[in-house]
């Protein structure tokens, strides 16, 4: 199998699954519990937080794990619900664990405003200026686009909007690992993580909030995550996240590095065996070894079936809109025609790639299309 | 390496049997699951379970199951056409639209665009090459036979396509299906139009239509009752009628004999032997010749003018655009709208759309 579908999942890391398994055997004990068993498995879930912390220049009690960058996602939206200012303000091009999160909580009392994006997938930031009101409590842009992997300007976006003291959250999910994510650099006041996307187990997930009274409760029970997250703690799941998060952010540069020749050696090549093929998504900024593509005349579904067929993974849009060929949210709204909309590949290159597996992508494509 | 098969799994028992008999019989096989129906209301929406199901069958098979969305196609093809017909009190069939429009049009043109050389369903129905013709045949197993809904197939539709289980019984398919585990094996036949299944078909289609209530009348013009709005209602029907007859009553029951739509009423006969429930001739449209042309005029045929109903005697006797039909003896409750639907014994050698009926040549 050849898995060009890193923006999906990854594949976990021998060690930190080595790890999991070894915290599941041993560390079995509620972290809640007294006794010396307990004492442990609390101890390497603070080890963990801090890992994770570490990775994206936060502090440790800034840090709570969540079964995901989904429920970290619905998390900050749905603790608005407690808040005055009921407005929210989100890309359109969010995860669907944003856009369809918003559109539920709105017949909670929540309003929301989506801002548009140019045709490389980058937020119109000057359109924000004109979204925002008095009762607007919440800006949620992504850090990386899962689709076409634009890069947004977070930075900017904070500084401009830093005077008008709105909490600004960003999905940073397709971020870490790949490209630096730093909090305070950014300036955001919450951010989501996941650790599937590097190398890390399904399951878990974290989110950094700046200031604890800015969140809210989705789940509620025992005291467990200072009362922000009930539920016995995924100890396994957490100390991997936090072996994970250390070693992304470790690797981060030669990763980086990797998944770019990766990247550049696709697109040189390909492109004069299909000179009709467009590139989507804004080059200049953008996740490395993420490629948006489309082959005109060539239904997506089509190739990935006979993609499928060669052993070789990619995808069309997101993998949560497997079985549906319908046209992207995402291409729609950076303006996109429906007709190359459905014509559009994802390939999402990682760590494991080498070069000799992009040339048999490139051999399949020559051959399918 | 052998041919390529595409078989369209529904995640039933029949096409889960299909596949592993196109297996044992040396194909490439893989499956493909369509969503022809987008069903906001989960009580009814039974896609995802089948395609759970659908799921495992291909486990167990060891074969790639994919998923097509048709959900435009079928709202635009055949959902459209049936709320037509229903509006204007006639009766539809969507399933046959379905099978010309969607299986064995959307579908196909998918699998082969795969690379598949034919197509593959669960049907009960036969094919058979006579002559360098296609013909289509009945199941062999008389009581699940479909062919009733694949008459408006073409040549070219035909030719792509297998059927693998047309020549066994149901009771064989359930028994190996059991034999391969498939957790379907005893999985209910699904019945009635495939969008409203299990559902009320009134409260259905209630979300479509603004319906004017009208009288109900017997055929001798007595107002005996109310109905809720004629698309409701199908002739011959008797059940729902709320005019009494029936197991509680020693009179025998209502059956509606026909809708006159620019008066808004229905009307209903006494008993089900009353003559104005039976008619000699029909006039159909959209006349399909699975060949490509009509029967000869002498050729001894039969036809069914609804699913299940027993196979009748007649003769063409108008061979135009339309049709005229005569039977040997007067058939219950023709319903304009359903499909009459021709065999020369075994064979399906087409059928139309019925648009009217009566018991006169000269109409």
């Amino acid at each position: 199998m050849l898995y060009f579908d890193h923006s999906a999942t990854t594949p976990i890391l021998p060690e930190v699954a080595q790890k999991i398994d070894h915290t599941n055997r041993e560390h079995y004990a509620n972290p809640s519990s007294i006794y010396s068993l307990g004492r442990k498995a609390r101890s390497l879930i603070e080890k963990a937080r801090q890992q994770v912390a570490d990775a994206i220049g936060a502090k440790a009690e800034q840090i709570y794990f969540t079964s995901g960058g989904t429920e970290a996602n619905n998390q900050v939206l749905w603790s608005k619900l407690a808040e005055k200012k009921k407005h929210i303000i989100a890309s359109s091009i969010e995860h669907p664990a944003i856009l369809k999160a918003l559109k539920r909580i709105e017949s909670y009392g929540i309003t929301f405003s989506l801002l548009p994006v140019d045709n490389k997938g980058t937020v119109k930031a000057d359109s924000l200026e004109h979204l925002i009101n008095e009762n607007t409590g919440l800006i949620s842009i992504m850090f990386a686009n899962n689709e076409v992997g634009t890069i947004q300007p977070i930075q900017d976006i904070v500084k401009k909007t830093s005077s008008l003291d709105i909490p600004f959250h960003t999905d940073a999910v397709q971020a870490l690992g790949k490209t630096p994510v730093n909090v305070s650099t950014l300036g955001v006041d919450y951010l989501s993580l996941s650790a599937h996307k590097f190398y890390g187990p399904k399951g878990i997930g974290a989110l950094f909030v700046k200031n604890k009274k800015m969140l809210k409760p989705l789940i509620i029970g025992g005291e467990q995550e200072s009362g922000l997250r009930a539920g016995t703690e995924n100890i396994s799941g957490i100390v991997g996240m936090g072996l994970a998060a250390e070693l992304a952010s470790k690797n981060q540069k030669d990763c980086f590095e990797h998944l770019n020749i990766l990247k550049e050696y696709f697109m040189e090549n390909l492109k004069p065996r299909f000179p009709n093929a467009i590139f989507n998504g804004n080059h200049n900024h953008c996740l490395p070894g993420l490629i948006s593509i489309s082959f005109p005349k060539n239904r997506s579904d089509i190739l990935m079936a006979k993609l499928d067929r060669k052993g070789i993974a990619v995808s069309n849009g997101a993998a949560c809109n497997t079985g549906n060929v319908k046209p992207s949210v995402v291409l729609k709204a950076m303006g996109i025609e429906d007709d190359l909309n459905i014509s559009t590949l994802r390939i999402s290159f990682g760590n494991g790639n080498s070069l000799d597996d992009v040339d048999q992508l490139l051999k399949a494509l020559e051959i399918i299309i | 390496m052998s041919d390529t098969i595409i078989i369209g799994m529904s995640g039933g028992v029949d096409s889960a049997v299909a596949a592993s008999i196109l297996i044992e019989k040396g194909y490439t096989v893989e499956a493909v699951f369509m969503k022809n129906w987008d069903e906001k209301d989960e009580e009814f929406c039974t896609a995802a379970r089948d395609y759970k199901d659908a799921l495992q069958v291909c486990e167990i098979l060891d074969i790639p199951l994919r998923s097509i969305d048709l959900t435009e196609e079928y709202w635009e093809k055949v959902f459209k056409i049936f709320l037509e017909e229903c509006g204007i009190g006639r009766t539809p069939n969507p399933d046959i639209i379905c099978n010309k429009e969607i299986k064995f049009r959307a579908f196909l043109d998918y699998a082969l665009e795969l690379g598949a050389k034919k197509i593959a369903t669960g049907h009960y129905a036969q094919i058979k090459n006579h002559e360098n013709t296609f013909q289509l045949l009945r199941g062999k197993d008389s009581n699940k036979d479909q062919s009733y809904f694949l008459y408006r197939l073409d040549q070219y539709q035909i030719s792509k396509s297998i059927f693998p289980i047309g020549d066994l019984d149901k009771e064989y398919v359930r028994k190996k299906a059991n034999d391969l585990n498939f957790l379907n094996h005893n999985k209910k036949d699904s019945t009635g139009i495939c969008f409203i299944g299990e559902r009320n078909y009134k409260n259905f289609l209630k979300k479509f239509f603004d319906t004017q209530s009208g009288n109900i009348v017997s055929n001798n013009g007595d107002i005996i009752g109310k109905h809720d709005g004629l698309m409701y209602y199908t002739y011959g029907q008797r059940q729902g009628l709320g005019i009494g007859g029936g197991y509680s009553n020693r009179e025998a029951p209502w059956y509606v004999s026909d809708k006159i739509l620019s008066e808004n009423r229905l009307i209903v006969a006494q008993g089900h032997d009353h003559p104005d429930l039976y008619h000699t001739f029909l006039t159909a449209s959209s006349i399909n010749w699975i060949s490509g042309s009509a029967p000869l005029s002498e050729s001894k045929i039969t036809a069914k003018i609804r699913y299940r109903s027993r196979d009748a005697s007649c003769r063409i006797i108008e061979k135009a655009k339309n049709i005229l039909v005569e039977f040997d003896s007067p058939q219950f409750a023709i319903a304009p709208g359903q499909s009459i639907v021709f065999y020369n014994n075994d064979v399906c050698i087409g059928g139309g759309i019925i648009e009217s009926r009566s018991n006169s040549q000269s109409k």
